[in-house]
């Protein structure tokens, strides 16, 4: 009797013991079945650990600066140059008497916030473009010096920036008679001196101002997380993205701006150092000016 | 010519570090550089696996292309190489690599980054062979000594091949055939198929 107790005893636990193991193997293969990833979702992984979204932001970040990023800088700086160099010869710059009136155009504040903005700018502009184009002088201690003197100038150039966009804001709102006068694009068509319409500032220059300006912003901050990676790698990318585009449209401006005021209007650099331009300059190429 | 490869077997990687130690010692990388290092993907989980990755040097290799300054080359034995002297420590290499390996010192005036360092594939850089120059810049040259790369040399399960290109994938396709597992290599695609 006891050894019939004892052997339905063992039998049980037998079948118990039986019954746990087979549970607990089908479980392990339901978990292996759930866990078992194809070996493209495990690349997939790995990827996204050490390099960010590389087929959205790596990928595009390649083929932009591998193949447009310089060919879009020669443009501007071959074209633009062209461009103007043609107007020069074929329109010439305009020729206005300085002799006449005097109207105080740039107060002394104006012009020493506009020489430290010029300065910090055009070592801007020119170490940018010796890092982009530092193939050409075969990289090294040279191009390694522009980028930290492109650093240093941006910390310079946010300064006079800041004093700009306050000092000129009210003057720098675009207007109606703006959009007329970028349809006849100032005028520099014609040798004719006819009043175009523009305030204190032109329409060109107003362009200028918000892309230096605010563009300037954007550039001082997308320039300051590339140059210590304060981002992740996809802001990174994303950023250097943005930052070689806005750069493009600013050099344009630039260059703009450095042939209207040196070579396109004969002397009008002088305004920016004494302060003062001729009644017959102002009231052609200013019109809508109230200067009294 | 031989064309040089790297392959990680994922089913032998078991993550004990012997190929980024080797590395690093061997090669006296600096502080912060890591030119080799172990990921591994869902760690304590079932279907954990464990991958060496350094540069790939890969065929059409996007850092090449993006290289503002050109510091990086590839030999014809597919081996890519950085220029110290040349690069300026942009960074858009390590922008445009799927693989995450360029690497930059720290410490520079300004917070500039120092020249780009990575993997070599244990064969120096463009300064003359056996220098003290090219040791200094980039390590050793163990293939100019006819010898394997240090983590593949080093690595105990032999997860971590390289070499000759049509050996590796030899060595591995008959591994794969034992196992009877029909995993592919990671990144290889990424890395060395020609678009």
């Amino acid at each position: 009797m006891q050894r019939g107790i004892l052997s339905v005893f063992l039998l049980t636990i037998i079948l118990v013991a039986g019954l746990g193991v087979e549970a607990s193997a089908q479980e392990g293969l339901a978990i292996s079945g759930l866990s078992a990833g194809s070996s493209a979702d495990y690349y997939q992984m790995m990827i996204d650990l050490v390099s960010g979204h590389w087929q959205k932001y790596g990928q595009l970040f390649t083929t932009l600066q591998g193949q447009w990023f310089g060919k879009l800088f020669l443009a501007v700086i071959i074209a633009i140059p062209a461009i103007f160099l043609l107007h020069y010869l074929i329109i010439g710059a305009k020729h206005f008497g300085h002799d006449g009136e005097q109207i105080y155009f740039f107060t002394l504040l104006n012009r020493i916030v506009h020489v430290f903005a010029a300065i910090s700018f055009t070592l801007l502009v020119v170490t940018g473009l010796l890092t982009i184009f530092g193939s050409v002088f075969g990289g090294g201690t040279f191009i390694r010096t522009a980028r930290t003197v492109h650093l240093v100038s941006a910390m310079v150039f946010v300064f006079p920036c800041f004093l700009m966009f306050i000092m000129w804001f009210k003057d720098m709102l675009p207007r109606m008679y703006d959009i007329s006068w970028m349809f006849m694009l100032g005028g520099y068509l014609s040798k004719e001196k006819k009043p175009v319409p523009a305030g204190k500032f032109n329409g060109g220059q107003k362009g200028y101002f918000w892309f230096a300006t605010l563009g300037g912003a954007v550039m001082a901050y997308t320039g300051f997380i590339i140059w210590g990676f304060g981002a992740d790698l996809d802001t990174i990318r994303l950023y250097t993205i943005i930052h070689n585009f806005l750069g493009a449209a600013i050099v344009a401006f630039y260059l703009t701006h450095v042939y209207m005021s040196v070579f396109a209007i004969a002397g009008s650099l002088e305004s920016m150092k004494t302060g003062y331009k001729s009644k017959d300059e102002v009231d052609i190429l200013h019109s809508r000016y109230d200067y009294n | 010519m031989a064309r040089m490869k790297f392959l990680c077997d994922v089913e032998r990687c078991i993550d004990c570090g012997g190929c980024v130690v080797a590395c690093k010692e061997g090669h006296h990388v600096p502080v912060g550089v890591n030119r080799r290092r172990v990921i591994t993907l869902k760690e304590g989980e079932p279907g954990e696996k464990s991958i060496s990755v350094s540069c790939m040097h890969c065929a059409d290799a996007p850092c090449i292309a993006v290289c503002p300054v050109d510091a990086i080359y590839q030999r014809a034995d597919g081996i890519v190489l950085v220029s110290k002297k040349t690069c300026i420590g942009c960074g858009y290499c390590f922008m445009a690599c799927p693989f995450g390996a360029p690497q930059f010192p720290s410490g520079n005036v300004f917070g500039r980054r120092g020249a780009m360092d990575k993997c070599t594939f244990c064969a120096g850089g463009p300064e003359e062979t056996f220098s003290k120059e090219e040791k200094n810049l980039y390590g050793q040259n163990r293939i100019a000594e006819g010898k394997p790369p240090l983590c593949a040399g080093m690595c105990a399960t032999k997860a971590l091949l390289a070499g000759d290109a049509d050996v590796v994938a030899d060595v591995y396709r008959e591994r794969v055939f034992q196992r009877g597992s029909g995993v592919n290599a990671w990144g290889w695609n990424k890395a060395y198929k020609k678009k």
